[in-house]
């Protein structure tokens, strides 16, 4: 399709885009929350579609070499507007959003989208850094929406900081890879014969993206922001934004396929991230933070896969990040639906789930199921993936560290089932949940996704795997 | 032949329960049961055919169905059985079907319960067939993780404690195991996961195969029941519900050790047979060990816990002779333990059931009281102490046999520990079965025919094979290699 007239290459994006000045237009002529919301969840429907229909899409829309479209591209994007959807699904009521907010909140999810959407797609230094910050800037304003002003304020004002150093870094170091290169464009660097500078340079940017992913220790913002953001914003970070993070870490890698220091780091890297991510989630009482810890734990085994700097380990790594997102999603479904006041859910409030909505509860199974990494779920198949390209390229020890931190992480996971399937006891809220239709939905929805690519993982792995080899083939 | 699916019509039977129990309101509980009830039975009666079908003179896998899972990954769903997957298929289906008629009288969320159980069910059917490392090992954990919920929310005595130690130990098996199996699928090529090419392929790396042996055998050693990694074993069994003991010593339990066969034995023949002085060590100390422990327990359930772990030392000790005879005895006994334990603990569940108390020492002359239920317990005891009559003898006798012959003094230790076996059943038979009657347990109610049912057709199955040990035997040696 590479005849095609090449803006239609950008037809994913524009929907997305077309989505945002909807609502912003919406907003702005004080049309009701409702109407926003409605018709941004449509058109994130329909950004779906496009995607799966854009998946043979393959050029470049714009100046040659800084914007590229291919299956690895449209493949994370359509992950990327189905993460929009489902949190649009979930977003008709915002009890802890500040009422003035919220036309504001489908603005910022469309226009962060938007810029994930063309950070998997950016090859040039540049734009790159741009989009980066585009979507960055939508999660900062979203972050501080919280219903309560001091602790909306916290979590904007934290992500912002860390952000805003790691963006610093990143930037220093695209400087750094372009010093070393002498040119912004992607395929120059990947040509490029490596040295210690351009090295120096990758490890940096790839720093500032660790950040995005929540890998320690870059990690430190996570679990105050998930706890005080809104519950669809922690959503939205702990999905979509995770998407990307996998797609564009695996991009940066490409320009460092052949260094023995990038590997060392990301070993390292991952190691921490997964222990200390899963200790700290057992201590934890708050179903936001244990979640934002299991994220940084998460990104461990993702690294897993990407530190092996092959194709294998590429491809496990995409296929972790387009399943884990849905997995998590399941989690976060319910927080929003057992938190009708929009207050934090604690793991108490919890108890009895199954009874007083039982979709929820089963939901919950399968994304706690999900993140341990047991069948038939794609965690677990995720997780055997990444395992076998680490084995590939020898890593046993490094497996086993692994494999003992999914057995760590089964204790907080198996608590957060036994807590909704434990019945009500005395004096505890035993009335039913209202569960609004499209939080069913998105419920059903990501059901429904979590068992069929459990027990048929073949198609999504075809494609992740071919998404692999177009990534390192394009460098 | 038109047969070739009926292995997957059999793994389909508790998938068929499952849906059907969570499509039926929870407010049925009749249909939900009978629904099951249902499916076991068919389940049961596929693997009779399967059982009675299976060509001896041809022996190896058969019933084999092959179909593309994740081609690219050279992931394959492949089932086929041969003379050991044959016997334990027929376990799963036989323990199944009396465990659901067990929990007839279940009222707490019988939903949930039979939806769970259905999954759990599901797994070990699927391990049992499977014939690709892969599948072995997705099906191993659908089976695992439903004990949690089992145990937690249906169990007794220290309930959450127990579903979370059996499960972390469980899943430190695996985590042995992640690394343990992929690295069959890294030395063989990475081209195929099936279990008889990656046993070719890695037949002439004997170094790799002596390094990532102990990875195998204790990953899914754990779940046999170990020793010294048995720890779960005994409190899961005690708090776990009746017809989910049944299920766990029965059936669970026999996954760790037929992977330790068909996967660690049968991939790395060379690794078994460095290790195998050390692992038949730890074996025979379990079987000594467990049956010591055994004599000093006050509750039913920690006893035949701790008598499980003794006896899966034996399944144990007979696979680490590496020897046809000891493997058959070895797949025999898993066998004749899975239906002899699944009637013990539904005897002890029944006396529970009412008295809601298993201390030994409250009880006395329960055979004058419930003489039906008593008898229950009674025979499976004798089948525990190995005595002839009944399938263990043979199983036993052939294990004990092989093992003095490859390790004389391993083999009188493990006889040693046949007379503690003996010891504490003894005990318990004459403190609680006769003996002086305690009064306030007068009021028990005996078996009704109902209730027999279950009961009386485990008990059937082991004099059956006790009488008949051929019929079994002819086919476990057909995969053994012992004609």
């Amino acid at each position: 399709m590479s005849g095609m007239g090449d803006l239609t290459l950008f037809l994913p994006e524009a929907v997305v885009l077309l989505a945002a000045l909807v609502a912003f237009a919406m907003s702005a002529f004080a049309r009701s929350y409702r109407a926003v919301w409605y018709a941004t969840t449509f058109m994130s429907l329909a950004a779906v579609a496009v995607c799966i229909a854009s998946m043979g899409f393959h050029g470049e829309p714009f100046f040659p070499g800084i914007y590229r479209v291919d299956l690895f591209s449209q493949l994370l994007k359509l992950g990327l507007t189905i993460g929009l959807a489902l949190t649009l699904l979930v977003s008709r009521e915002l009890p802890s959003v500040r009422a003035s907010a919220h036309s504001d909140l489908p603005i910022f999810l469309t226009l962060g989208t938007l810029g994930m959407m063309m950070l998997v797609s950016a090859t040039e230094l540049l734009t790159l850094y741009v989009v980066l910050e585009l979507s960055a800037y939508a999660l900062y304003v979203m972050a501080a929406l919280n219903r309560r002003q001091r602790e909306g304020g916290e979590a904007g004002v934290k992500y912002l900081l860390f952000g805003a150093a790691a963006s610093a870094i990143t930037l220093y170091g695209l400087s750094l890879i372009y010093g070393a290169v002498g040119s912004t464009l992607l395929t120059d660097v990947v040509n490029h014969e490596s040295s210690a500078l351009l090295v120096l340079g990758v490890i940096l940017t790839l720093s500032g993206l660790f950040f995005k992913l929540a890998v320690l220790p870059f990690h430190a913002w996570a679990p105050d922001t998930y706890q005080a953001a809104p519950h669809q914003v922690a959503t939205f970070i702990g999905t979509s934004s995770k998407v990307a993070a996998i797609g564009i870490l695996v991009r940066v890698l490409t320009m460092a396929l052949d260094a023995d220091a990038v590997q060392t780091l990301l070993i390292a890297l991952s190691v921490v991230s997964m222990t200390v991510g899963n200790l700290a989630a057992l201590a934890q009482k708050d179903l936001k933070r244990m979640l934002a810890w299991s994220t940084v734990a998460h990104a461990g085994y993702a690294l897993l896969g990407m530190l092996t700097l092959s194709e294998l380990g590429m491809a496990s790594a995409i296929f972790y990040g387009l399943t884990y997102f849905v997995i998590a999603f399941a989690a976060f479904l319910a927080v929003v639906a057992v938190s009708p006041e929009g207050e934090n859910p604690s793991l108490d409030s919890l108890k009895g789930l199954y009874r007083r909505a039982p979709l929820v509860g089963i939901v919950l199974l399968a994304g706690m199921f999900g993140l341990a990494g047991v069948p038939p779920t794609p965690g677990f198949t995720g997780k055997w993936f990444l395992f076998s390209a680490a084995l590939e390229s020898d890593y046993f020890w490094l497996v086993l560290v692994g494999a003992i931190n999914a057995t760590i992480s089964l204790y907080y996971y198996l608590r957060v089932v036994r807590y909704a399937y434990q019945t009500v006891p005395d004096g505890h809220d035993s009335r039913p949940l209202k569960v609004d239709f499209p939080t069913q939905l998105a419920g059903w929805a990501a059901m429904g996704l979590i068992v069929f690519v459990g027990f048929y993982p073949g198609p999504l792995w075809d494609l992740a795997r071919d998404a692999a080899k177009v990534l390192l083939a394009g460098g | 032949m038109g047969t070739s699916g009926l292995l997957t019509y059999i793994l389909l039977t508790p998938l068929a329960a499952f849906i059907a129990t969570l499509v039926i309101p929870g407010r049925h509980t009749l249909a939900i049961k009978v629904a099951n009830a249902f499916f076991a039975f068919v389940g049961l009666v596929l693997s009779v055919v399967v059982f009675t079908q299976y060509d001896l003179a041809a022996g190896g896998y058969q019933l084999m169905q092959d179909v593309p899972w994740v081609d690219s990954f050279g992931i394959r769903y492949t089932v086929a059985v041969d003379g050991v997957g044959v016997v334990l298929v027929l376990l799963n289906a036989i323990v199944f079907f009396t465990g659901v008629l067990t929990m007839w009288t279940l009222t707490l969320r019988v939903k949930e319960y039979f939806a769970f159980m259905a999954l759990l069910v599901f797994g070990v059917f699927g391990v049992f067939i499977s014939l690709d490392v892969f599948v072995f090992f997705f099906f191993y954990e659908v089976a695992v993780l439903p004990m949690y919920p089992l145990i937690a929310i249906w169990g007794s005595t220290k309930k959450e404690y127990s579903a979370m130690k059996l499960t972390l130990y469980l899943m430190v098996g695996s985590a042995l195991l992640f690394p343990g199996l992929i690295s069959l699928f890294v030395a063989g090529g990475s081209g195929s996961w099936n279990i008889e090419f990656l046993a070719a392929a890695i037949k002439n790396q004997p170094e790799f195969q002596v390094f990532v042996y102990p990875f195998v055998y204790v990953g899914f050693g754990i779940l046999a029941g170990m020793w010294p990694f048995h720890g779960w074993s005994p409190t899961g069994h005690v708090a776990a519900p009746t017809a989910v003991s049944m299920l766990h010593a029965g059936v669970l339990m026999k996954l760790g050790a037929f992977g330790i066969l068909r996967i660690a034995i049968g991939i790395l023949p060379h690794g078994a047979e460095i290790w195998a002085p050390l692992f038949a060590s730890t074996a025979t100390v379990g079987i000594v060990y467990g049956a010591f422990v055994a004599m000093r327990q006050n509750d039913f359930k920690y006893v035949i816990g701790f008598s499980s772990v003794s006896h899966m030392g034996i399944v144990l000790l007979g696979l680490n002779t590496l020897t046809p005879d000891g493997t058959s005895g070895a797949v025999f006994q898993m066998f004749a333990h899975g239906i002899m334990t699944a009637l013990f603990f539904s005897a002890v569940g029944f006396i529970y059931d009412q008295t809601h108390d298993r201390d030994i020492r409250h009880f006395g002359g329960l055979s004058k009281q419930v003489p039906v239920a008593a008898a229950f317990f009674i025979v499976a005891s004798l089948c525990g102490m190995g005595v002839p009559g009944f399938a263990s003898f043979w199983a036993e006798f052939l294990v004990f046999l092989q093992a003095l012959a490859s390790w004389p003094v391993l083999g009188v230790a493990a006889l040693i520990g046949l007379v503690f076996t003996a010891l504490y059943a003894l005990r318990v038979l004459g403190k609680a079965m006769f003996g002086p009657a305690n009064p306030s347990w007068d009021h028990l109610k005996d078996a009704t025919p109902w209730a027999m049912v279950p009961r009386v057709i485990l008990i059937g199955v082991l004099v059956l094979f006790g009488f008949f040990p051929s019929w079994i035997l002819d086919i476990i040696h057909t995969a053994t290699g012992n004609n």
